[in-house]
């Protein structure tokens, strides 16, 4: 296991006091996701409302042991994640910020681009989304068929996007559509709303409602050629690249968010059931075991992008496992309470009900499988030092 | 008798790749003589899983942690296996009178060994899976290409690399029993599931299956159930 440095700890020793807040509100927001707009005040919704902007664009998050985390690794957002998520998924999930959305600008957004993204987020809290499963293509984002149609100043965007965390309530996102056929003619642009035929509307979902997953139309939205993200680079780095490499450096924080909601359930057991027979304890044991397994390599997953963004193999496994992790420790917990647990314990129910949206988020494990398959297959891990730390020859 | 090594990186990285890129009983050659030169080393019931040269020359056995002379009354012989590397036998000696003079950091040293070696058979056995489904086409494609191998290739190595996660960064005696014992069971999960890969021919003696069986009795020799 792979110790975390000392601001490392204090970074996530802070995180696990600032969700006190959040672990209270969780299932009030389960019930009614717009009532993270009256928390805006709280530590962890400001620190995630401007996390991962860069200081040179003038983010000044509170310092945390006399250091400021900018949001701007895997690493340190996947401890910032579990702790969060670990507290409340819903409301970490409901909190405004950059984040997806934030990452591809960081990746690839131009310095005027990313003064207007960051200074817009700098302003005040705004949730932002990030637009790029369709309809009848959910695992196959490359087939897009969303159209970005050149008009004089810029161009217009038509199609339709779905499954979309916070549309429905966001001021800024990112949209990928296509200016022409194959993989070349993806473009992601930015996007401000409300905007004419700019439509979001939230969908109903058993869990994790504070992510109001929503279905977007887009009839005729009209897009300023300033927008188009990326537009010094060549096309080979602005569309399927570009949200491949985000989706790399996102995935451990996406695995982390997993892992926090296993560690939630593990919790909720040693909270509330203070005496244990042997076989149960041993049946928690297990579990606290597989957390503690997962998170190594979650961590090592993210320190793997942190260093080469295109390292998004690891994370594909790391995902895989804290997901599943996340279903069973969330179905194990109830066990620990008897029939009808999750009649009587709400916050069980909810995670039972959170956890399955870990699954499909950033890709299935079934998709993340074959992602990572294809990086054994072609030889992209290495098979004497997978998490390039350094071993001896 | 030599004096044994405390296992760091470099010790560990050979013992790995031994089991992973020559088979188990060099891989066991390598481990024993790191830490327990001249020795024949047994679990805490006495069993053993050790190279044929080793279970010939060893005039002491470590039994857990304690050293007690050699008897040939009180040992007998389970089994001999052939496998490609050499060949292994079972045995089992009597644990009798033990002393209660434990050497804390052999047995801290052979533990954690144990896992790496195990890994890099697992590992070996993943590879040799991919070689053989990839060797065998069904209709226009080969089975590796398969979408449910595929996935059950991914399960094992997410085993794979999840147990490496543990282990990157801990020295000898650094991880906890207990979380040494699952760590051996996340690695017989993996070779469960690839062992599956290889059908029929994955069934039959001196084989990658058998290195299976054999790594699956390692961990029962050496990591005490209850730990």
């Amino acid at each position: 296991m792979t110790a975390l440095e000392g601001r490392l700890v204090s970074l996530r020793d802070q995180m696990r006091e600032w969700g006190a807040d959040f672990r209270r509100l969780g299932l009030a927001l389960d019930r009614d996701p717009e009532l993270v707009r009256e928390h805006f005040d709280l530590p962890a919704v400001r620190y995630l409302s401007t996390m991962g902007i860069p200081p040179e664009y003038g983010n000044v998050p509170i310092p945390i042991a006399g250091n400021r985390f900018y949001g701007t690794l895997a690493l340190e957002r996947a401890i910032i994640m579990e702790e969060l998520a670990c507290a409340d998924v819903g409301m970490l999930v409901a909190s405004p910020g950059p984040l997806l959305a934030g990452v591809l600008v960081d990746l690839l957004a131009d310095e005027a681009q990313k003064e207007w993204f960051y200074g817009r987020m700098l302003d005040a809290p705004l949730w932002t989304f990030f637009a790029l499963t369709e309809p009848d293509r959910g695992s196959d984002a490359g087939a897009l068929t969303t159209t970005l149609t050149p008009v004089p100043g810029g161009a217009v965007l038509s199609g339709e996007k779905r499954y979309v965390g916070n549309a429905c309530r966001a001021q800024l996102g990112v949209v990928f559509a296509r200016v022409g056929s194959g993989p070349l003619g993806i473009n992601a642009v930015l996007v401000e709303t409300p905007a004419e035929g700019f439509k979001a509307e939230a969908l109903e979902t058993i869990g994790l409602k504070g992510a109001r997953i929503s279905a977007i139309t887009l009839d005729g939205v009209h897009v300023p050629a300033e927008r188009f993200v990326g537009r010094h680079l060549s096309p080979s780095r602005r569309g399927m690249w570009a949200f491949v490499q985000t989706f790399n450096l996102l995935r451990p924080g996406v695995a982390a968010i997993a892992l926090g909601i296993a560690r939630a359930a593990y919790e909720y057991v040693t909270e509330n059931r203070t005496s244990l027979r042997r076989d149960e304890q041993d049946r928690l044991d297990l579990l606290g075991r597989r957390i503690e397994g997962a998170r190594s390599l979650v961590h090592l997953a993210a320190r793997a992008v942190d260093a080469r963004t295109s390292d998004g193999y690891l994370a594909s496994a790391a995902k895989t496992r804290a997901s599943q992790l996340a279903m069973d420790a969330a179905r194990e917990a109830c066990g620990f309470f008897g029939v009808g647990a999750r009649f009587d314990h709400p916050m069980l129910d909810k995670l039972v009900r959170d956890a399955r949206g870990l699954e499909f988020i950033e890709g299935t494990s079934n998709m993340q499988k074959l992602n990572l398959f294809q990086g054994l297959f072609t030889g992209k891990l290495d098979r004497d030092d997978p998490f390039r730390v350094g071993v001896p020859g | 008798m030599t004096t044994s090594v405390r296992l760091g990186a470099d010790e560990l990285s050979r013992c790995h790749r031994a089991a992973r890129d020559e088979g188990l009983a060099p891989a066991l050659t390598v481990l024993r003589s790191l830490v327990l030169p001249g020795l024949l080393p047994c679990g805490p019931g006495g069993h053993a899983v050790v190279p044929q040269e080793v279970a010939a020359g060893a005039h002491q056995v470590w039994l857990d942690g304690v050293t007690v002379d050699r008897s040939a009354t009180d040992e007998s012989t389970l089994d001999s296996i052939d496998l490609p590397g050499g060949t292994v036998v079972l045995l089992r000696h009597g644990i009798g009178e033990r002393g209660t003079d434990v050497h804390a950091e052999q047995r801290a040293s052979w533990a954690l060994g144990l896992v790496w070696l195990r890994l890099g058979l697992s590992e070996a056995l993943r590879e040799t899976c991919m070689r053989y489904l990839n060797g065998r086409r069904t209709g226009s494609t080969t089975l590796l290409q398969q979408q449910m191998v595929k996935s059950t290739v991914a399960d094992g190595l997410i085993e794979h690399l999840e147990v490496r996660a543990v282990l990157t960064g801990a020295d000898a005696g650094g991880l906890p029993e207990v979380i040494l014992s699952h760590l051996h069971a996340r690695i017989t999960a993996a070779d469960r599931w690839l062992v599956n890969l290889l059908g029929a021919s994955g069934y039959l003696t001196g084989g990658p299956g058998q290195v299976a069986h054999l790594s699956e009795l390692l961990a029962e020799a050496y990591v005490r159930a209850d730990s």
